[in-house]
């Protein structure tokens, strides 16, 4: 049993890690070949994680609908809504004498599912974002304060760009708009290049680790 | 509380009506400022017109219903400018949720150019994977999505003869709101499959996708609204984006003004503060 949940994975994260770090080097059409086939493997997974996903978001609403949580409400209307629009997904449409088969439109025609996407879930996302705008400004009246030099540096490139960014700011304060090229494209990139790298280094550091089975957080359960 | 501490402590609901007032008013009515365009913006907009016709552009909308206001208008800008052009265009989405509008944006454009599904364009859909969709799209297409979004099979349709791969596609732009999109795209497709790679996005992650620009890993990047408004200069077509700069304009002015108010008042209680420490 120690076999199958520790060794063995820990041996196929070894060979796949290494056979597919020296794949990208390798251009033979069987390698390509052999990438074509597991890159479908990985879209299959991907699918049985949504699967996984949907499952384990089910059981905790559940949970919270069992023993009547604060907010269980809200997991029902959870509920609601989800097996309302899988119910619209596979429906029967009329109007386009076809199974809906989670299309928005047939032919032209809006489905129920199309109704429900564009007329509750594009408006409902739009309205989530769209509230950002008023507690940004609400968060920067407040907190966007000098308290140090560096605070102060900051504040004046943010003003800078906030007005570089928009044409009243450009036609009041022509050279907003070149300072604000330079910002991004020099002290901007230059910082977010650094920060990229960085990320990458630690990334291509776990991924060793991983593959050499060093960092094995992913088998889950207690230590050996 | 003097003056200064009650105006820090304001409440949060004026600010939010300043907002909104900002936001509405030049809507309602708009005062038309001259938008200058930016040299990355004209990175994608001057590939796109050295294009011969019959070129294959593929349009990559890995963006959800949240960020419709801003990837919607350059959407609809670059498929325009597509079609044309007369490009082969193929439309897909690496966002689930995003699908529905992207087949919108495509179906909507297409019927205003008077271009046909399966010989002018082909909207493939949604394919789970991410970079390993776009490996597979690399190797094989028609693997990849064996049929479009209609279920016509890809073998079978016009616009996609002689594209077997990705790297028989001239240009590819990802509009993305997040991950995954345009470094998506670059790690898993233009690295491997040689195709030029442009990009669209969100105000938000703009500044994080320079370095990619700079080292010219991408060749030009249309950012947020202020983007899709340059585009629609471009392509001469001003809508949507054009009509919501007057509103960023006052917002980003009625923001600046808070937030130099908010240092004048902290300003003055700091002096008072330190005057009576003093005495």
């Amino acid at each position: 049993m120690i076999f199958l949940r520790r060794q063995l994975p820990l041996v196929i994260t070894f060979v796949m890690g290494v056979v597919f770090a020296a794949q990208y080097y390798v251009p033979h059409p069987r390698s390509e070949l052999m990438l074509t086939e597991v890159t479908k493997w990985l879209q299959i997974i991907g699918i049985f994680a949504l699967v996984l996903g949907v499952t384990s978001l089910f059981h905790i609403h559940a949970v919270k609908i069992r023993r009547k949580e604060p907010g269980w409400g809200y997991s029902l209307v959870l509920y609601a809504g989800i097996f309302g629009t899988i119910a619209a997904g596979f429906s029967y449409s009329s109007t386009a004498s076809q199974w809906v088969n989670g299309k928005e439109t047939i032919n032209g025609i809006m489905t129920a599912f199309g109704w429900i996407y564009l007329n509750m879930m594009v408006p409902l996302q739009g309205s989530m974002f769209a509230l950002l705008a008023f507690f940004i400004a609400s968060a920067a009246y407040r907190s966007f304060r000098a308290r140090s030099r560096e605070a102060a540096l900051l504040l004046i490139a943010a003003v800078i760009v906030m007005m570089g960014r928009v044409p009243l700011g450009e036609m009041l304060l022509p050279a907003s708009g070149d300072v604000t090229q330079w910002i991004l494209n020099v002290l901007n990139a230059s910082v977010r290049r650094a920060i990229l790298i960085g990320i990458s280094l630690g990334a291509v550091a776990l991924s060793l680790k991983i593959i050499f089975g060093i960092e094995r957080a992913y088998l889950g359960g207690g230590k050996e | 509380m003097n003056f200064a501490e009650r105006m820090l402590h304001i409440d949060r609901r004026i600010i939010f009506l300043v907002i909104g007032v900002c936001t509405l008013l030049p809507l309602l009515y708009p005062v038309g400022l001259a938008i200058k365009v930016s040299p990355e913006v004209r990175g994608v907009h001057d590939y796109i017109e050295a294009l011969p016709e019959g070129s294959v552009f593929l349009l990559s909308m890995d963006y959800d219903p949240a960020s419709k206001p801003e990837l919607y208008p350059q959407a609809v800008a670059l498929l325009r400018q597509a079609f044309r052009k007369n490009l082969r265009v193929i439309g897909m989405t690496l966002w689930l949720p995003g699908t529905g509008l992207a087949d919108q944006v495509m179906t909507q454009v297409a019927r205003e150019m008077g271009k046909v599904s399966g010989k002018d364009y082909v909207f493939l859909g949604w394919s789970p994977g991410s970079g390993s969709l776009i490996i597979n799209m690399g190797q094989d297409l028609y693997k990849a999505f064996p049929t479009d979004y209609y279920g016509q099979p890809t073998r079978e349709l016009a616009v996609l003869k002689g594209t077997q791969t990705l790297r028989d596609v001239n240009y590819v732009v990802s509009l993305a709101a997040g991950t995954s999109g345009i470094e998506t795209w670059y790690v898993y497709g233009k690295d491997k499959y040689k195709f030029e790679l442009g990009g669209g996005c969100t105000g938000v992650i703009a500044p994080g996708l320079y370095p990619l620009l700079r080292s010219g890993q991408i060749n030009g990047l249309i950012g947020g609204l202020r983007g899709a408004a340059e585009y629609e200069v471009l392509i001469g077509q001003k809508e949507r984006a054009v009509a919501g700069m007057d509103a960023q304009s006052a917002t980003h002015f009625a923001i600046i003004v808070l937030v130099i108010l908010c240092n004048v008042f902290y300003l003055l209680i700091r002096t008072s503060r330190k005057q009576g420490e003093a005495r």
